[in-house]
């Protein structure tokens, strides 16, 4: 699995969304059910799954989709295919 | 007047929220002279709350003007809402102004802060004189069942818990918690008692603005839930440079030993104070408090009572147990012990049921020095973030939702619902976490052949692994 597979089916079980649904606009401000209960399991999630520690400062800032994946090439990981 | 507001100065600040907006004494007043003359005297009104100054102006003049607020989350479940306006036919409703009304009919008969106040055409009806607010005990499992406040709960809690805490008008709070929940309200009435300000945010504790928030008005007191805490562990919070912050206090169930021990190390190593408290709706939130010079000696403990109250712990015959070390039911009494419960509209012409003692279903200890610990439930519920949920009311839920067999049994962190039909598992997850708002993580659904019962029809949970 791709990093960016990984990534993708992260999110898809997190909040129980397709694919389809992962966008620009799949953010903590936009999509309801990403309560602080969503945001620790997501983190939690992405931190057992790609090896990480998120800081204090990426997880406040984490912001939504696609910011996450630049947090996440900020510590280390890679998405290019 | 309600919570000694006309002892402090018109300019006085009682709340700011996160938009930065503030709420004085003097426009509190202003605006309850408007009032007077809409708000008719000994109504039932809904008041859908979020934390912000114009729910704040709404739940205080509702009550200074004689009103009786149902204190509800302006984020329910509209099924839910509807549901209580059925059965409770409130006069009037406050909600976010922006928000779209959840009944037909009625009229918009005031505005302020964002807040609107809607006449409903439903006819005021009598309820008792000593009736004062009406609170929610749980999540929200679909029950109607509201806690009944009589005039002087709210302010004696508001009292003997600042006294306690030794709250002084200096304290800046946080206010997170929501309102309508009796943890919020506790830190709303006792700092607004102290003559401080109250600080409400919406923001969420996982996002930047709610520790912008934080340190751009250098708050001073933090309350939390454990599952709060534990996020904030997660935010490596005790390595966050926060001054200011003073005091931490805990509520709304039992943290782990764990957490109990980073927070009192934390708080002796860096000069603050964490304090853990225990307290339910049916006691105006809190009754106990444990001194904070203690708490790394007593992890776990809930500590003694607030002043004015007493603890007790009762065996099953209903004899005070005397000796330390033994298990007995937590029996609390006090002048924040609320009158009892409503399930239906006639129910608030009742008096008072408890009689200023309350049995709190809680199993717990007392050691030599007279500190109590909470060991276990005598009842079917679960503290879920906070929230008490009640287990047969779930299963009721679950029941009444699909028309089959279920059970519930779990553990503050995990409810076990258990069907006999495979095919309805994801939805019976997607129905209970829309009707009681939590995450689906905190539910499990096991399917098994058929759910045990005794001869008379009685669930066996003990036969549910």
């Amino acid at each position: 699995m791709s990093n960016k597979e990984k990534y993708n089916s992260i999110f898809m079980s997190v909040f129980s969304v397709d694919e389809s649904a992962l966008n620009e606009e799949f953010t903590f401000a936009a999509v309801e059910a990403w309560d602080s209960l969503t945001h620790l399991t997501l983190v939690s999630e992405l931190e057992d799954g790609f090896d990480v520690i998120l800081d204090t400062e990426d997880i406040l800032h984490f912001g939504g989709y696609c910011n996450g994946m630049k947090i996440l090439e900020k510590n280390g990981v890679s998405f290019e295919e | 007047m309600f919570l000694n507001l006309d002892k402090r100065k018109s300019g006085d600040i009682i709340a700011y929220d996160s938009t930065d907006s503030s709420l004085s004494v003097a426009q509190l007043m202003a605006e309850q002279e408007k009032l007077a003359a809409i708000l008719e005297k000994r109504s039932v009104v809904f008041a859908l709350c979020n934390n912000t100054i114009g729910a704040m102006n709404a739940y205080l003049n509702t009550v200074i003007l004689d009103s009786v607020p149902v204190m509800l989350s302006s984020k329910a479940d509209k099924e839910l809402l509807c549901n209580l306006y059925e059965v409770y036919t409130p006069a009037y409703v406050w909600m976010p102004a922006d928000d779209e009304q959840f009944f037909s009919g009625g009229e918009c008969v005031y505005e302020a802060f964002g807040y609107k106040l809607i006449k409903t055409e439903n006819e005021r009806y009598d309820i008792a004189p000593q009736l004062q607010l009406l609170m929610t005990t749980s999540g929200s499992t679909g029950s109607p069942k509201l806690v009944r406040y009589k005039n002087g709960n709210l302010e004696a809690n508001a009292k003997n818990v600042a006294k306690a805490f030794g709250w002084t008008a200096e304290e800046r709070p946080l206010c997170d918690l929501a309102m309508n929940y009796t943890m919020g309200l506790n830190v709303v009435n006792t700092h607004i008692y102290a003559g401080a300000t109250v600080y409400l945010t919406n923001e969420n504790i996982m996002a930047a603005p709610y520790w912008d928030f934080i340190k751009r008005y250098k708050l001073t007191n933090l309350t939390a839930v454990p599952f709060g805490y534990e996020l904030m562990l997660k935010l490596r919070f005790t390595r966050m440079d926060l001054p200011h912050l003073t005091t931490l206090s805990q509520g709304g169930g039992k943290l782990t030993d764990k957490t109990f021990r980073t927070l009192a190390e934390f708080a002796q190593q860096s000069g603050k104070r964490f304090i853990a408290t225990f307290g339910t709706t049916e006691t105006s939130a809190r009754m106990t408090l444990l001194d904070p010079e203690t708490a790394l000696e007593k992890i776990g403990s809930i500590g003694k009572a607030i002043p004015e109250g007493e603890l007790m712990l009762m065996d099953d015959d209903g004899n005070i147990i005397a000796e330390a070390d033994t298990e007995g039911e937590l029996v609390y009494s006090g002048p924040n012990v609320t009158m009892g419960y409503a399930v239906c509209r006639e129910d608030l012409v009742k008096g008072d049921e408890f009689c200023g003692t309350y049995h709190t279903g809680d199993i717990a200890k007392r050691d030599e020095d007279g500190c109590y610990y909470i060991t276990g439930r005598k009842s079917r519920f679960l503290k879920m973030l906070g929230y008490r949920v009640s287990l047969d009311q779930t299963e009721r839920l679950v029941k009444d939702g699909f028309g089959i067999e279920a059970a519930c049994t779990g553990t503050d962190d995990n409810l076990n619902i258990y069907i006999t039909n495979e095919s309805l598992k994801d939805e019976v997850i997607k129905y209970v976490c829309e009707k009681t708002g939590f995450y689906k993580t905190l539910f499990k659904v096991n399917v098994i052949d058929e759910i045990p019962k005794n001869e008379t029809g009685k669930i066996m949970y003990k036969n549910l692994v």
